[in-house]
């Protein structure tokens, strides 16, 4: 105990009476010194609440520094050639705030009569606030006409408490392009306010609701900012003192390419067909074109949809809330042989020579299975199996595969599992094997739902997406790249805060040789003088592809009608995959036309307009070049 | 096992832990108000409050365990312990508004300024009661309490909190007051003091501290920033006219004109919804409880009794009575908060802690001669 200056506890003990009694003498003066400020005190609080009361009392009530939230604009939305997709204008609400206002109720039949709006709508307002702080302001009127505006701005002294707010509002550019990817916006609800950040939210904040605008919501939010203005008893602004300004938030360019997402989702809507239109970069993983038809109409959630509106959109039976790119699932159809052909070749049952007969159909167990064409292909090549797209073909390389095998390479052309895209509500798609119907159905896989697999129908499942994944990973010689939207984030000072990098999920190893082949025949497909997809042809462009017909449902009381008299719902799905140029592949496009019957029709025409467009510097050269030989 | 004798639950104090419960309640009603209405997320501030103070109770349970005079041998470890956490919270503390003053414990953010306050009382407190010099203390014997001041007092400076550092400046000079000087020392130290004050505004204080006393001299230089502050206490303090808006009632507060306004401005909802009688009532109970400090002291059996229940309440006083002209428009806003009042679990711990001390010299007012082992044994 040394550090203490005491040995011992028995030292300390020795005290001194007297001068213990001159000590505490002095603690007298240390009473004084304490009631003598109780007294400032005691007569400054008499001064400020007594002598002066009344006048803080009409200060409190009349001069009022409010501090209140500036919206910060949110980021922009571009495309990759920085076209602007998605920006903000100035929108003016009329906010009423209910601590200005002594008299809410006669407020609002006013303003209702005036204004010419439902007074019961102004109410429901009020009601959904609840017990939000009663300074806050609340909007009963968002993005009013210059009219409304002029006259509340004029006739304010009349409407005290009702205020005019300015907020910035989103603006496409495009219309609904690209709707289901881009998103919308809307009131953040109860549930979002509770479980997420309360220094960054409060009620009445926009925030995104799907989409990007949902996923991306920290990117585009950018900083609130606060404005200090001083306001008297009536609630009008008297003086602005000091705004502290709100941060934009970043923008976010898009790898999408916007005028080939147009003239897929306008050909798509012009035609009226229902389904999705893909494209994407072969040798990087940038998608060009994520189209979704029925398109969403953006403008109807501007502000809060309304219910009429919701439903309509909810029995629409095109569907337009799925995301077809992603959220929906087909028989790959046709478009599945590339699966089997790869199977086949990689596996060894089968090489490009090998030869099988096809009379129209092929007899297994006490079934015989049919191939599209009834009169039969006659002997057939894997090229022309392909460009012809014989089903007996593949019914028998399918066999000699077996189902686990084809599910396999399934899985290495990207179908069966989730891509990892950003975007939401992704389905994973199937490739059926043995053990997953022993898992899921309880029962022994049949060899005759192998025959049906390998032409892409029974179990088979797939997004528009895995499909183009697929063709691309057959174009470029097996990588697999991770489908990417993004091309770069930026703040607003212009400092890139990510930046597209291509990233490889997977890739065929040792069995690239195949694919050369089987391109071959996707080639045929369109190019070839018996190619199912010959319409799709563009003079001076080699196109690698394949056409699928996805069967809805088989029924015997359909089968003597024509095609285009079976009910709409209970039609083939049409199915077109291809890239191009073939001899060194730049782009894979896929389109699935819901209903659509045939393949090669239906959506090849679209994926030929798009091709068009895409390659349209080149082929335009390519045409006055041959105008000026004809010229010659 | 706690060493209590009969005798000291005997002579416990209840008035002083009467004065502490009203006091206590009447804090947490008022925060309950301030923090109104409640938030949807985390934990409301008057429930960890609440916590806080079962916590400060047991800790004066703790404190009363032992016999004040033990604190001789603790005064050191304690003091270095708090030192290693003033340097440590400059390296790796968490910052709030451009200041490091805290450290995470993990279970408790730790403001250990606010304990310095603590041990410097107990530290001078041990100096001074060792001798009563003749005529009172030389230059000489300054330098162990003036060592003993200015550590702490600089590294609180460099977080940088000015208010505390400050506060440890005004309870060093109240305690050496006390203990009596020199003539010739205090002219030394009027001196030396303000030498040091018109070098620190020249040198080190920084132009938000300096701008900070500036607006008190003239509150309408800077509208936005501390005089906003002080005017918008003042208008909720004033507004509360005779009897208050009411409690819950108060607007100032609710509207988020008072800003800080659960923690250094937390008296101002009081004055707002109880009016100037109801602000008489609780600094009546309040500044009682502080002379009723000063009585205890009056009763200690020995001189370090008898400094330590003088440091404490001075320190309470103190700050109290800064706050409280801060609140009231006369001094400027430095973030001494109202110890019991305000919001902030090191303070009051710490304050808790402080009237443990006090209570510790009350009850142990009879007991002369022996160390408690002593006692306890026979």
């Amino acid at each position: 105990m040394k550090w203490s200056g005491y040995k011992n506890l028995e030292e300390i003990n020795e005290h001194d009476d007297a001068a213990l009694d001159l000590l505490k003498r002095r603690l007298a003066l240390a009473g004084a010194l304490v009631l003598c400020f109780v007294l400032i005190i005691f007569a400054r609080l008499w001064f400020l609440q007594i002598h002066k009361g009344e006048e803080y009392k009409n200060r409190a009530d009349n001069n009022r520094v409010r501090m209140s939230d500036i919206v910060a604009p949110r980021g922009s939305i571009l495309d990759r050639a920085g076209r602007e997709l998605v920006t903000n204008r100035p929108s003016f609400n009329v906010v009423l705030v209910r601590e200005d206002s002594n008299d809410v109720d006669n407020l609002l039949k006013k303003l209702s009569s005036v204004l010419d709006v439902d007074i019961s709508l102004l109410w429901e307002k009020i009601r959904e606030a609840g017990n939000r702080p009663r300074h806050i302001p609340i909007r009963l009127l968002e993005d009013v006409d210059w009219e409304i505006l002029a006259y509340v701005e004029n006739h304010n002294q009349e409407f005290p408490g009702i205020r005019i707010e300015t907020t910035p509002s989103r603006v496409y550019h495009y219309g609904d392009l690209a709707a289901h990817v881009i998103g919308y916006l809307g009131e953040i609800s109860r549930n979002e306010l509770e479980s997420r950040d309360a220094a960054i939210y409060q009620g009445g904040d926009l925030i995104g609701k799907m989409g990007l605008e949902r996923l991306r919501e920290k990117d585009l939010r950018g900083e609130k900012g606060t404005s200090y203005t001083e306001v008297n008893a009536m609630g009008f602004e008297q003086q602005l003192l000091k705004d502290v300004e709100p941060l934009p938030g970043n923008d976010i360019q898009l790898t999408l390419d916007a005028e080939l997402q147009k003239v897929a989702e306008d050909l798509m809507a012009d035609e009226e067909k229902a389904g999705a239109v893909v494209a994407m970069e072969v040798k990087t993983g940038r998608m060009l074109v994520l189209a979704s038809n029925p398109v969403l109409p953006l403008k109807q959630f501007v502000g809060g949809i309304s219910h009429e509106n919701w439903n309509a959109l909810l029995n629409n039976d095109k569907h337009p809330l799925i995301n077809k790119v992603v959220q929906a699932m087909y028989p790959p159809g046709s478009t599945y042989k590339m699966v089997t052909a790869m199977a086949g070749l990689a596996t060894g049952v089968i090489d490009r020579d090998t030869v099988l007969y096809c009379p129209g159909h092929y007899s297994f167990g006490n079934r015989r299975y049919h191939c599209w064409k009834r009169g039969g292909h006659g002997a057939v090549n894997l090229k022309r199996a392909l460009s012809e797209s014989c089903d007996v073909y593949f019914y028998q390389v399918g066999l000699r595969v077996g189902v686990d095998r084809l599910a396999e390479y399934a899985n290495k052309f990207g179908l069966g599992h989730k891509s990892g895209i950003e975007l939401e509500h992704e389905k994973e798609g199937l490739a059926p094997t043995k053990e997953w119907k022993m898992k899921k159905q309880g029962r022994k896989w049949q060899d005759g739902e192998t025959l049906s697999t390998a032409i892409g129908q029974g179990f088979n499942l797939v997004t528009p997406l895995q499909v183009c994944l697929m063709t691309a990973t057959i174009a470029n010689g097996g990588k697999q790249y991770l489908p990417q939207v993004i091309e770069t984030v930026t703040d607003p000072d212009g400092k890139v805060l990510q930046q597209f990098e291509p990233v490889v999920v997977d890739e065929l190893k040792g069995e690239n040789g195949h694919l050369a082949e089987i391109q071959q025949g996707m080639v045929e497909v369109v190019q070839g003088k018996r190619g199912t997809a010959r319409t799709v042809r563009i003079e001076g462009l080699s196109i690698g592809g394949k056409t699928g017909t996805a069967q809805v449902v088989r029924l015997a009381q359909y089968k003597h009608l024509k095609e285009e008299d079976i009910p709409y719902k209970y039609r083939d799905h049409a199915w077109f995959t291809c890239y191009a140029p073939a001899e060194d592949p730049e782009i894979a496009l896929t389109v699935l036309v819901e209903h659509g019957l045939h393949g090669g029709s239906a959506a090849g025409s679209v994926a030929r307009a798009v091709l068009e467009k895409y390659f349209s510097d080149r082929l335009v050269s390519g045409e006055e070049e041959a105008g000026k030989n004809n010229g010659e | 096992m706690l060493r209590v004798d009969r005798r000291c639950f005997h002579n416990f104090d209840w008035i002083l832990f009467f004065f502490l419960i009203a006091i206590s309640i009447m804090a947490l009603l008022n925060l309950y108000s301030a923090s109104y209405p409640p938030v949807l997320w985390g934990m409301p501030p008057y429930i960890k409050q609440c916590y806080l103070f079962l916590m400060g109770m047991l800790g004066i349970l703790f404190v009363l365990s032992f016999d004040y005079k033990e604190l001789h041998f603790w005064n050191y470890p304690f003091y270095a312990l708090i030192i290693i956490f003033l340097i440590l919270v400059l390296f790796a503390g968490n910052s709030a508004g451009g200041a490091q003053r805290w450290i995470n414990l993990g279970f408790f953010q730790l403001q250990p300024s606010e304990p310095a306050k603590l041990m410097l009382v107990v530290s001078l407190a041990s100096y001074y009661s060792r001798k009563e010099v003749e005529g009172g203390y030389g230059l000489k014997d300054m330098v162990t309490p003036v060592l003993l001041t200015i550590i702490p007092f600089l590294l609180i400076l460099k977080q940088p909190d000015l208010g505390t550092a400050l506060m440890l400046v005004i309870i060093f000079v109240t305690m050496t007051v006390f203990a009596r000087l020199r003539l010739q020392a205090y002219l030394a130290g009027i001196l030396l003091g303000g030498g040091a004050a018109v070098f620190a505004w020249f040198y080190l204080l920084k132009p938000y501290q300096k701008l900070r006393i500036e607006t008190l001299l003239n509150p309408g230089k800077d509208p936005m920033g501390q005089g906003y502050q002080i005017l918008q206490s003042k208008i909720a303090v004033g507004s509360g006219g005779h009897f208050g808006k009411g409690y819950l009632e108060g607007t100032q507060g609710h509207l988020h004109f008072l800003p800080e306004r659960h923690t250094d401005f937390a008296f101002s909802v009081w004055g707002e919804e109880w009016g100037f009688f109801g602000s008489l009532f609780f600094l009546g109970v309040y500044f009682s409880m502080l002379l009723w400090g000063l009585y205890a002291a009056m009763t200690a059996r020995d001189r370090f009794g008898v400094f330590l229940a003088f440091g404490v309440v001075m320190l309470i006083f103190w700050q109290a009575v800064i706050n409280l002209l801060m609140i009231l428009g006369f001094l400027p806003v430095v973030g001494i908060p109202l110890p019991l009042v305000s919001y902030g679990g090191s303070s009051l711990l710490t304050t808790l802690l402080a009237l443990g001390i006090l209570m510790n010299v009350r009850m142990r007012r009879f007991q002369t001669g022996l160390g408690m082992d002593k006692v306890s044994k026979g």
